[in-house]
């Protein structure tokens, strides 16, 4: 195997590996795993194609990303190697023109894209969905949402306050990737409903804020819990709906509150008609603050003129998608995208048999 | 101490790098373009600038076109019509 890239020769001790790759803006704050090339030929023998074969440019700085790069960014992130045919499929999904990857790099918004793992490789992996899925603790989430924004990183070259000009960022910046809890979903899992089947294994990725949390331990039905999720979505310091026909939303139920409302005969399809309905602002609210002025609305909001006239903040309920993840509690989450980006998906098709 | 070979993880250009024309020395019955990002407060921008380069630098005409939003890039057809009517083109960059 025949690597390219630039070799260091660095004195063989964390402290100054870690020391170097922070003093060269090579690496996220956090310590990392030497990029050796033992380690990074262990990594790119886990998919198929050549070290030098590039996905594609990466914005904002338009450098290629070979798969030797990226496996050398998912060795420093502390992935396995069956880890990195997701990086992979994840770089190719981020790619696709729909997703809009140097807006999502360059912008002043705290986005990332979350990474939603589906299908039996996720179970392979260790890839978790179950409690605490969004925060530490999970070998394969960790590495791998860290796996990502070092390509961005370092790839990309998205650098906070030069290229990436996020105004505050995000801990969601760090590493951001889950598994739906297929086990725990009434319905029918993401992949599935997005027309991939059951046993594929697939990869979406969402430019979306943090989670915002939705508690209700009150209650009992599925109209009063989507009312909750609903209110949670719709708020006027959210970028979701001002350029409408990129809006999304991501609504994550936790398993309890999914079986309340399932239990009430509500399908994936009433759920999004619920909160497509619900998840509305009045104009009167629009007009105090947000991108208002600067809105990319269809012609018939913006004929709109009764400031209690409820506007939706998707163009449509297919723009909501619904996950189960989590553990435990009564507690659901919204993930709002960037308005100007839209999920895409990619099955895992570089698997080294 | 003993020594690790590690290899860098940052990416490199392979693009062809596009030369941009040189700029014209005298702006004199000159098209010129304003690409707006559509943000805030650009479009009052281009209005007072296109005063200025017709009454002090003699410019002919001045192009004025919007993208559908800040965020994503200029349809092609937007871009055609500059690159075909304009000798010069501002992108705008209004936050």
């Amino acid at each position: 195997m025949t690597l390219r890239s630039e070799v260091l020769e660095l004195s063989d001790s964390p402290d100054a590996v870690y020391e170097a790759f922070c003093e060269r803006e090579w690496c996220d704050g956090l310590p990392i795993i030497p990029p050796t090339p033992e380690r990074v030929e262990a990594m790119l023998a886990a998919v198929t194609g050549d070290p030098g074969e590039s996905l594609g440019p990466l914005p904002p700085l338009w450098r290629e990303a070979t798969l030797e790069k990226l496996a050398v960014n998912a060795v420093m992130a502390g992935c396995l190697p069956e880890h990195f045919p997701v990086v992979v499929a994840a770089v190719e999904a981020m790619l696709d023109p729909a997703f809009n990857l140097y807006g999502v790099q360059a912008t002043t918004h705290p986005v990332a894209p979350l990474l939603i793992l589906n299908g039996p490789y996720a179970r392979a992996i260790g890839m978790h969905g179950g409690a605490g899925c969004f925060g530490p603790g999970f070998r394969a989430n960790a590495t791998i949402g860290r796996a990502i924004r070092l390509i961005l990183m370092n790839v990309g070259g998205g650098w906070p306050g030069r290229h990436d000009m996020a105004t505050h960022g995000s801990p969601a910046k760090f590493s951001y990737a889950i598994a739906e809890n297929e086990a725990t979903n009434p319905w029918q899992p993401l992949h599935v409903e997005l027309g991939f089947g059951p046993d594929e294994s697939v990869v979406t990725v969402f430019g979306g804020e943090a989670p915002h949390n939705v508690n209700d331990h009150v209650s009992a039905t599925a109209s009063g819990i989507l009312n909750t999720v609903s209110d949670t979505a719709a708020t006027l310091g959210s970028n979701v709906k001002w350029y409408l026909s990129q809006s999304q939303l991501l609504v994550v139920l936790g398993p309890e509150h999914a079986a309340t409302i399932a239990g009430d005969n509500f399908g994936k399809d009433d759920v999004r008609a619920f909160v497509f309905e619900h998840a509305r602002l009045p104009l009167g609210t629009l007009k105090l603050g947000g991108m208002w002025g600067i809105q990319d609305w269809p012609r018939w909001m913006m004929a709109v003129t009764d400031d209690r006239t409820l506007l939706p903040i998707v163009a449509s309920p297919k723009e909501i998608f619904v996950i189960v993840a989590g553990g435990a509690g009564k507690h659901s989450a919204v993930v709002p995208n960037c308005t100007f980006s839209r999920a895409v998906s990619r099955p895992l098709t570089r698997v080294r048999p | 101490m003993p020594h690790i070979r590690v290899l860098s993880p940052v990416g490199e250009v392979k693009r062809h790098v596009l030369t941009a024309p040189p700029l014209p020395s005298d702006l004199k019955g000159k098209t010129i373009g304003f690409l707006d990002n559509t943000k805030t407060n650009f479009d009052r921008l281009v209005a007072d600038m296109s005063g200025l380069l017709r009454e002090r630098f003699g410019v002919k005409a001045v192009v004025h076109r919007k993208k559908a939003n800040a965020a994503t890039p200029a349809a092609r057809e937007i871009l055609e019509e500059l690159a075909k009517a304009c000798d010069l083109v501002f992108a705008g960059s209004a936050d």
